[in-house]
């Protein structure tokens, strides 16, 4: 079982198709299953707490741009990698929120740049939000930052109607 | 527990479930007026809770996990001039499951993540607090919980009040102070272990148990001592004889249980190292057999392709020995799970007759849909019926203690199977059942629901769900998604139903003045006859209720009763997250499975207490 695992993810990083720097030796050796051989596991959902929302970003995250912003492709990619991440698991079919917060009402609690957005899949979140920078490419990020950002593009969710038909009377 | 919301919700066929258990309401018993019980010789299966008798000192009331109360002033005539007494806001909104504690005058209660608890004074005007305790609790546990942040109580013994951290540590304060006396972490957070249960206090021991089912956990159960907090034992739920606790004593009822380390050769290769089993359901104790019960959550991952096998010892009841945690017997109850049906549910402990023999008995009713009424020192299934709506599973076979699986709605991995019934949240789910000894009928909040179920490949990743499925749901045949049911465990059927526009996510409690208690996630809080399911009462307090009523006698000698209201677990967070209005940052749409909640319900905390 162990093994399948390996080879389903080492497809999904071989179909990347991305030739950047290093990239290619780490989709052979992925940082999340070097991981699970360690006896003593790094701390992975563990946060600094002295990140808060709505405090300015650090470490010039926020220069940063996407390098495959509007790209369908890599938007394609990216909700792959939602699934195979166990992304969706937490933040819901079509990123529609569970036990993680909604990606597709277009609010965002920590910003929603790609850099903001990238920040937060790198560096994790204090609420249980791994870090997944260094534990998987960078160009495998962006592609669910792409992703991610696509899925509350324009909408407004500010208001909810219940007029109409509702529930029939019960009981008893 | 967790459900996965998915915008393409196939709408179900009502006609194609099979209406099983959905018997109408008896009308003979409803003709019922006091008198003699509708069961006779059935009674509450341990001796008196410690405590007096107007007090409420464990999450169940007594170690049987009955919720019934012998105290008598609200009764069936009386119950209708019920009126709010007074409320108190927990100051934290999410999942109020759960319920209070009343010790020596005193109400305890423990909100659900920070875990803050309140110590509240019952002998002065306006109920000022004695004090308040805000826990350590890192708030990376909020996205590591499955199914909300929520916290089921907590226990009381020996001037101790004992309860869970989400964080995963177990803390004990002083009752009168309120001061820390110890925490310790039992659980960790970077394998996906919550916890969320209410612990059992038995002999100085703690008893504890760890969620994460759906994170790839493996699960455990583990007493601790009540002076010092130190770990007396731990036993774990997959793995190896000697992990799990077995021994010499182990005597199960059935041949598919026997068998050396089952709990790693009914896995593939390692699995059950990551393969759930976890423990954040109700305890009961036998002291004369000196057994804890308890059950264990599905297996992970829920892609069954995943872990062919039985999956020993997932979705099972286990019966402990207290003081060595040494297995006694095992009784798996969902073999090989397909479905997410968690066998955590309750434990009730009763004496009662079974095909006129009276029988030392415990009374499940499981999430598969069946409601089991086992013998307690022996784990044999004396009777399974089911008391929802259901369709995957014929009948349980007594012979084997196995059911019957239609294999129409057997999961399998890339296959969509429809209509599945009940749905993954069960017929019941953690809302516990309670036992009145004076009707000696059950009285059990229910969900009617059903689902789809599309299971797909997942990878293990320490901290993250391992679930591998999909599973939209919706409301079960019949224009309802939950009763409140009358149970009779001796015959295997229902006696009486008051049907609710959404599954009862609130638990049970059973009163001597013919009165039992519930309340909605629409925010009633009702009383009914308990002998003939009439609505004497209801009180819509102020957000939906997904807590376990309390009754209690005050300084001043009345009777009260006291629940949270505060929606959330799965309901108000996974299956209708519209319902939260305070999340600027994480507004949610209207879900399929309960589309209209939202309309009669926000996110609340507070304690509503009820009197004459």
């Amino acid at each position: 079982m162990r093994a399948m695992h390996c080879l389903s993810l080492a497809a999904i990083f071989a179909s990347n198709g991305c030739a950047r720097n290093g990239d290619a030796a780490e989709a052979r050796e992925p940082g999340i299953v070097r991981r699970q051989q360690q006896a003593t596991p790094p701390v992975f959902i563990q946060h600094p707490d002295n990140i808060q929302p709505g405090v300015a970003l650090h470490g010039g995250f926020a220069q940063l741009t996407n390098p495959f912003e509007g790209d369908r492709s890599r938007i394609t990619e990216g909700s792959a990698l939602f699934v195979s991440y166990n992304c969706m698991d937490c933040h819901g079919a079509d990123g529609s929120g569970a036990m993680g917060p909604s990606l597709a009402d277009g609010r965002w609690h920590f910003g929603g740049t790609a850099g903001e957005v990238f920040q937060s899949i790198y560096e994790g979140r204090p609420e249980g939000m791994p870090a997944w920078g260094g534990r998987i490419p960078d160009d495998q990020i962006w592609r669910l930052v792409a992703y991610v950002q696509s899925l509350g593009a324009g909408k407004d969710v500010s208001t909810e109607n219940f007029t109409g038909k509702t529930i029939s009377k019960m009981g008893h | 527990m967790l459900r996965i919301s998915s915008l393409a919700l196939v709408s179900l066929s009502v006609s194609a479930c099979k209406q099983l258990g959905t018997n109408t309401d008896t009308s003979g018993a409803r003709n019922v007026q006091g008198g003699a019980p509708i069961v006779a010789d059935a009674r509450i299966g341990t001796p008196n809770p410690p405590g007096a008798e107007g007090e409420w000192t464990m999450p169940a009331r007594d170690y049987a996990s009955s919720r019934y109360s012998t105290l008598a002033q609200i009764t069936s005539a009386n119950a209708k001039n019920l009126k709010a007494a007074w409320t108190f806001s927990t100051g934290v909104l999410r999942g109020h499951e759960g319920q209070p504690l009343v010790v020596n005058n005193t109400m305890y209660l423990v909100t659900p993540f920070p875990n803050v608890a309140y110590a509240i004074d019952l002998t002065q005007p306006g109920y000022p607090l004695k004090w308040k305790y805000r826990p350590e609790n890192s708030q990376a546990a909020v996205g590591t919980a499955c199914c909300d942040v929520v916290n089921r109580g907590a226990a009381y013994a020996d001037g101790r009040l004992v309860y869970n951290l989400l964080d995963g540590h177990t803390v004990a304060v002083d009752a009168g102070s309120g001061k820390q006396l110890w925490r310790v972490q039992m659980a960790d957070l970077n394998r996906g272990e919550t916890i969320t249960m209410a612990p059992i206090i038995v002999k100085n021991r703690v008893i504890v148990g760890s969620s994460g089912g759906e994170m790839g956990v493996r699960g455990w159960i583990a007493a601790l001592d009540l002076a010092t907090g130190k770990e007396l034992w731990r036993g774990y739920n997959t793995g190896s004889d000697a992990d799990v606790k077995i021994g010499p004593r182990f005597k199960p009822f059935y041949a598919t249980e026997r068998g050396k380390d089952l709990g790693l050769t009914s896995w593939p290769g390692d699995a059950w190292k990551i393969g759930g089993g976890a423990v954040w359901g109700w305890l009961s104790y036998d002291p004369t057999l000196n057994l804890i019960y308890h059950g264990t959550s599905n297996p992970g991952p829920w892609n069954q392709d995943q872990r062919p096998g039985d999956n020993k010892w997932t979705c099972a009841i286990l019966a402990r020995d207290a003081d060595t945690g040494e297995l006694v017997w095992a009784f798996q109850v969902t073999p090989h799970d397909l479905w997410d049906y968690d066998a955590v549910n309750e434990n009730i402990l009763v004496d009662l007759p079974v095909k006129g023999q009276s029988r030392h008995a415990l009374v499940h009713f499981d999430r598969n849909g069946f409601a089991y009424t086992l013998d307690r020192a022996t784990g044999e299934v004396l009777l399974a019926q089911p008391f929802v709506p259901m369709n995957w599973a014929k009948y349980v076979n007594l012979e084997t203690g196995r059911p019957q699986i239609d294999t129409s709605k057997a999961t399998k991995q890339g296959k969509l199977v429809k209509n599945i019934c009940p749905s993954l949240e069960g017929g019941k789910n953690q809302q516990p059942a309670a036992f009145s000894p004076q009707t000696g009928l059950f009285y059990v909040p229910t969900n009617n629901l059903c689902m789809d179920f599309q299971s797909r490949p997942v990878t293990y990743i320490a901290g993250t769900p391992y679930i591998g499925a999909n599973a939209p749901e919706t409301g079960g045949p019949g224009n309802y998604k939950g009763e409140f049911i009358a149970w009779d465990a001796s015959n295997g059927r229902k006696v009486w139903g008051i049907r609710e526009p959404f599954p009862v996510w609130g638990g049970a409690l059973a009163t001597a003045g013919n009165v039992v208690f519930y309340g909605t996630l629409d925010g009633w809080f009702k009383a009914a006859n308990a002998r003939t399911g009439e609505v004497l009462w209801q009180f819509r307090v102020g957000s939906g209720i997904v807590g376990n009523p309390i009754t209690y006698l005050g300084p001043d000698g009345r009777q009260y009763v006291a629940v949270y209201s505060g929606i959330g677990g799965d309901m108000g967070l996974l299956i209708a997250g519209d319902v939260a209005a305070n999340l600027p940052f994480d507004v949610r749409e209207r879900g399929t499975t309960l589309p209209d909640l939202a309309r009669y319900t926000s996110w609340g905390g507070m304690l509503f207490v009820f009197a004459l």
